[in-house]
């Protein structure tokens, strides 16, 4: 009995402390962290709020309030008080629309966030490391999730960049003709390619000439490996996570940190409870702080940023629910014993680093060294005009097989609509 | 004089085939799979479908066609494309105000030398003999000068010139035929023989210094040419190979010293992609395209300056620099996306032509005018308007060349800004229906808008043979119709076969302008048809931009339903899961008749 009453007093002790002498250390531990977030406001690697707009709205942005939009993880006032910086707005096009209508969509997405950012104050377009240290605002970029968007064309990669596009995701969940997703079964297009094919290797080179940064999150393992052998810049994990912590193909395993160490590159931290927890029920703060944890022990706090995925999944750990939130995690990396200097670092700095220096790498190609490489044989497709060999030779048709030509398109569309709607 | 491989984004027209195509036995090339479609017998029908697509065959003759066997083509396209360019010519020879313009041509001239002049293979001209005058070619019909052209001539003296023709190398003058006599004389096919002989002012050479003069401060800005697709097509767009130096290119009608030569001081680029990209990878292909342009300024930036509005072009005349700005040519190539069009201009299109030979989903082109194509959209649809309202609101030309004649007139009604016809001729001169008819020209003027007077022998003709001298004519009934304030030139080099003995390159601009001046064209006429007229436009389509500055950019896409392809995925759309939907019933019998056809041949 003296016991059992001695056990309450202590956990009554215990809950008196907890309450106490921890809260006004939180306190403290939340002005810390909102006080650094004023000084070094956050780059976001990775939001897929313009996707949303393209599902919500069909990209019709000028009657809608994207202050207090409130379907979304993301608005302007949210984004606001979560301290953020710098956004890059991922250009995302399914999919589904390789060697269809993928160049064209993400072009609309490339336009709408160009309006969405000309047309709040709060907003500002920049395209340099430089744009982003000076803006005031929130600074908008662009990167595009995808390889499948430049439909295997140097051409088109430069045009985005052109337009702004400052990354570009090698994969999404899909294979490109020249560049292998981490993501299996899926999809089934180019199931045979392994890596970079020697196009994809030309998309690299091109990218460092032009100064895009390299994202290498939702690719393969031997995509990064291939990737890192032949970038002359640092490249990114615009969102992904640490695969010791939790095994999921999109996330990046101990030996590619160690590289990417070496390459002076980021890993931008996803809050995709998916790829934080990998199925366990609990996801908080904690367990998003367990992989920054983890990176850091491998590869240093100066690989890592944050890419958070807001708009992109649905499932997001318990505190971090949308943009504001981003305190939070700061707040829980001071009580682990992140010091200031590093976590300026992962808030922007980090990233600022990565950026300048492709920009630097950029510096030092010249303009007779633009990619004109093509790919060949495996882009060809139904939605692909083929225009043949310049010098082609002449050639005999008549009325049958001139009609059966466009109708063996058609039968290739058909069944490739087929697999399409049916996911087979 | 066309190479061999040359395809040609202009449609060809029948019977104007290069090399051995003569009139009345049609051997028409079958450019495989280009624009050139639609003057085939699939015209009439559904894209992608007639028996006329020629995909995947590259860029072959066509032996096998014309001949004894008269396709249903030639039938359609007989009429407008030259096919009867006979009965053509003369029944509309007699709508000139002047009946000269038309029959000065036939007599001969000595402009070889000159042109060789303008090339750079003979010696500059001494000054002309002092009783030269100043009258236009084309008042003194009969009897009329020979210009006097010094020197040994090495010029390229076509064999076929008319032995009547005798051009004095002394300076003196020389009575020739006049030209109806000359008619008389030599029935038949010599007739033809005789118009290929080239006519010149008497005083040419001193209006081709005057020209030469006026084109030092203002050179000429050329709406149309289409260097790109052949950089395209010869090269992939690989402007490091040795063969793709811009410099030594010779089997186009552009290169770099042809450009300087000419006093080519603004040209805009055509950004041509083939309709048969339309609902497939038109954009793309457009993105290359402005890729290949852009990447010829980056490489030759002594000779190149892209720029993107009415004071950059003024800065490169400045610096003596070929202003290059963009044209795209076709509205499939925004795919029907509002979000397209405004990234193409910020990428530097600052036109676009609305149609190229084909109807987009939104408007209709100039084959609804003929037999082969029926009216869609009678002019534009409702987001085809939109797509002109946008155009005003981003600060982008609106091009009307290849549209139909209600897609012209719904434009320059709605239209807030001026609009040009980047490559179109007179449809009074040549009753081809990609010329601009005199009610449009009248639009033409009272909206302040330009016609860039195209100089492809079929609509400067309606042949397949055509002088400097008919595209002057040409450039006479624009100013006289709608005011020298609505002439430039629209040249479309590199995207025709056949372009006019005196014009066979970017080089000659000169020898047309001596041309103007020597039909009494003011210096300030000719500055206006050269330059200040495009700029004009320019800058009133940038005020009507700035004016609308603040309204917000049209937003609402196109109905999916308005829409074909397979190519094109639905998302975003309201109940659009990821792709295009094909009721399975409608696919079944489709796989159905594929795989039919696909076993039958």
């Amino acid at each position: 009995m003296e016991k059992k009453r001695n056990v309450a007093k202590l956990l009554w002790l215990l809950m008196f402390f907890s309450d106490i002498v921890p809260f006004s250390c939180e306190k403290s531990m939340r002005e810390r962290a909102l006080e650094l977030m004023q000084d070094a406001r956050l780059i976001d690697g990775h939001n897929d709020f313009v996707l949303q707009l393209r599902i919500l709205y069909q990209n019709k942005i000028s009657g809608v309030n994207l202050r207090e939009l409130n379907k979304t993880h993301t608005n302007l006032a949210k984004l606001q008080a979560g301290y953020v910086g710098a956004q890059f707005w991922s250009v995302y096009v399914l999919c589904s629309a390789q060697n269809k209508d993928a160049v064209r969509l993400t072009l609309e997405q490339i336009d709408v966030v160009k309006r969405m950012c000309n047309s709040y104050e709060e907003l500002e377009l920049v395209v340099t490391s430089q744009g982003i240290s000076d803006s005031r605002g929130i600074a908008c970029l662009i990167g595009i999730e995808g390889g499948h968007s430049i439909d295997s064309s140097l051409a088109t990669l430069r045009m985005y960049y052109d337009l702004g596009v400052r990354y570009m995701t090698l994969t999404h969940t899909c294979n490109t003709p020249w560049s292998e997703s981490s993501s299996k079964g899926i999809h089934n297009f180019y199931p045979s390619v392994i890596g970079l094919t020697a196009f994809g290797q030309e998309v690299i080179k091109e990218m460092n000439r032009l100064g895009m940064l390299i994202d290498l999150s939702h690719t393969s393992y031997s995509t990064v490996k291939a990737a890192l052998n032949i970038s002359k810049a640092p490249v990114i994990f615009s969102h992904s996570a640490a695969f010791s912590v939790c095994n999921h193909s999109r996330n990046v395993p101990d030996d590619i940190l160690q590289q990417l160490k070496k390459n002076k590159g980021i890993i931008m931290v996803a809050f995709n409870a998916d790829v934080l927890a990998c199925g366990r029920k609990v996801v908080n703060i904690s367990t998003l702080a367990d992989h920054f944890d983890h990176i850091k022990e491998i590869a240093g706090s100066e690989s890592i940023g944050i890419g958070a995925d807001y708009d992109g999944v649905e499932h997001f750990p318990e505190g971090l629910e949308d943009v504001s939130k981003y305190p939070s995690l700061i707040e829980e990396l001071l009580r682990r014993g992140w010091n200031e200097a590093e976590l300026k670092g992962i808030l922007r700095e980090n990233f600022l680093r990565v950026f300048r220096e492709v920009e630097n790498v950029r510096n030092t190609f010249g303009v007779m060294d633009a990619g004109e490489s093509e790919i060949l044989q495996e882009e060809k497709h139904s939605c692909r005009l083929d225009l043949g060999k310049p010098q082609a030779q002449p050639s005999r048709s008549f009325a049958l097989s001139s009609v059966a030509q466009p109708l063996s398109l058609t039968l290739v569309s058909c069944l490739m609509l087929y697999y399409e709607i049916y996911g087979v | 004089m066309p190479a061999p491989h040359r395809p040609h984004p202009e449609l060809p027209v029948a019977g104007t085939g290069r090399g051995g195509s003569r009139p009345g036995t049609p051997q028409h090339e079958v450019s495989s799979w280009t624009g050139h479609l639609h003057v085939a017998p699939c015209h009439s029908q559904k894209r992608h479908q007639g028996p006329c697509w020629e995909g995947h065959r590259g860029w072959s003759q066509h032996p096998q066609d014309g001949g004894a066997s008269v396709s249903p083509r030639d039938a359609a396209a007989g009429p407008e494309c030259g096919g009867s360019k006979r009965t053509r010519r003369s029944s509309s020879s007699p709508q000139h105000g002047r009946a000269t313009p038309a029959a000065c041509p036939r007599a001969c001239g000595c402009s070889d030398a000159m042109a060789g002049v303008a090339l750079g293979w003979l010696e500059p001209i001494p000054a002309p003999s002092p009783h030269a005058s100043r009258k236009s070619s084309f008042t003194a019909v009969a009897g009329r000068d020979c210009p006097s052209v010094p020197g040994p001539g090495r010029g390229r003296r076509s064999a076929e010139q008319p032995s009547q023709c005798v051009c004095s190398h002394g300076g003196g003058r020389s009575p020739l035929v006049p030209s109806n006599t000359q008619q008389e004389k030599m029935p038949g096919g010599s007739v033809w023989v005789l118009v290929l002989a080239l006519a010149l002012p008497s005083t040419g050479q001193q209006h081709l210094e005057e020209a030469e003069r006026i084109m030092s401060t203002t050179p000429v800005i050329d709406g149309h040419n289409d260097l790109p697709w052949q950089l395209l097509r010869k090269f992939n767009n690989q402007l490091r190979l040795p063969a793709a130096n811009l410099t030594l290119l010779n089997d186009t009608h552009t290169n770099i010293p042809k450009l300087r030569r000419g006093h080519v001081g603004g040209q805009f680029w055509s950004v041509y992609v083939p309709c048969e990209t339309q609902n497939k990878d038109s954009v793309r292909r457009t993105l290359e395209q402005m890729d290949v342009v852009q990447r010829m300024c980056d490489l030759y930036p002594e000779t190149f300056a892209c720029v993107t509005d009415s004071s950059g072009i003024r800065e490169a005349f400045r610096s003596g620099k070929v202003a290059s700005l963009i044209g795209v040519e076709g509205g499939h190539s925004i795919d029907s996306s509002l979000g397209v069009l405004r990234t193409l201009y910020r990428l530097g299109a600052r036109y676009m032509t609305l149609t190229h030979s084909c109807n987009t989903p939104w408007a209709d082109n100039w084959l609804v005018d003929t037999d082969d194509e029926k009216p869609v959209h009678h002019g534009l649809s409702p987001f085809g308007k939109t797509v002109v309202e946008e155009m005003n609101r981003l600060g982008m030309m609106v091009d009307l060349a290849h549209v139909s004649v209600d897609t012209m007139k719904v434009v320059l009604n709605i239209s807030k800004a001026p609009v040009i016809f980047s490559h179109s001729s007179a449809y009074s001169i040549c009753p081809h229906r990609r010329n601009v008819p005199d009610d449009v020209l009248q639009l033409v003027a009272s909206t302040g808008s330009l016609v860039m007077v195209n100089f492809y022998n079929a609509y400067v003709t309606c042949s397949d043979k055509a002088k400097l001298s008919d595209v002057a004519d040409h450039m006479d009934h624009v100013k006289k119709v709608a005011g020298a304030q609505a002439v430039g030139f629209g040249g479309d080099y590199d995207g025709v076969s056949g372009v006019p003995t005196g014009l066979e390159d970017v080089s000659k601009y000169p020898m047309l302008v001596a041309e103007l001046l020597a039909r009494n064209w003011t210096e300030e006429e000719v500055k206006g048809a050269l330059a200040e007229n495009l700029l004009r436009v320019f800058s009133r389509v940038e005020e009507v931009k700035r004016s609308l500055q603040g309204t917000a950019a049209h937003e609402t896409p196109i109905a999916f339903e308005e829409l074909e392809g397979p190519c094109r995925t639905s998302y975003g759309y309201p109940n659009g899961a990821g792709t295009a939907r094909a009721p399975p019933a409608a696919l079944a019998p489709a796989l159905a008749l594929a795989l039919l056809l696909a076993v039958l041949s």
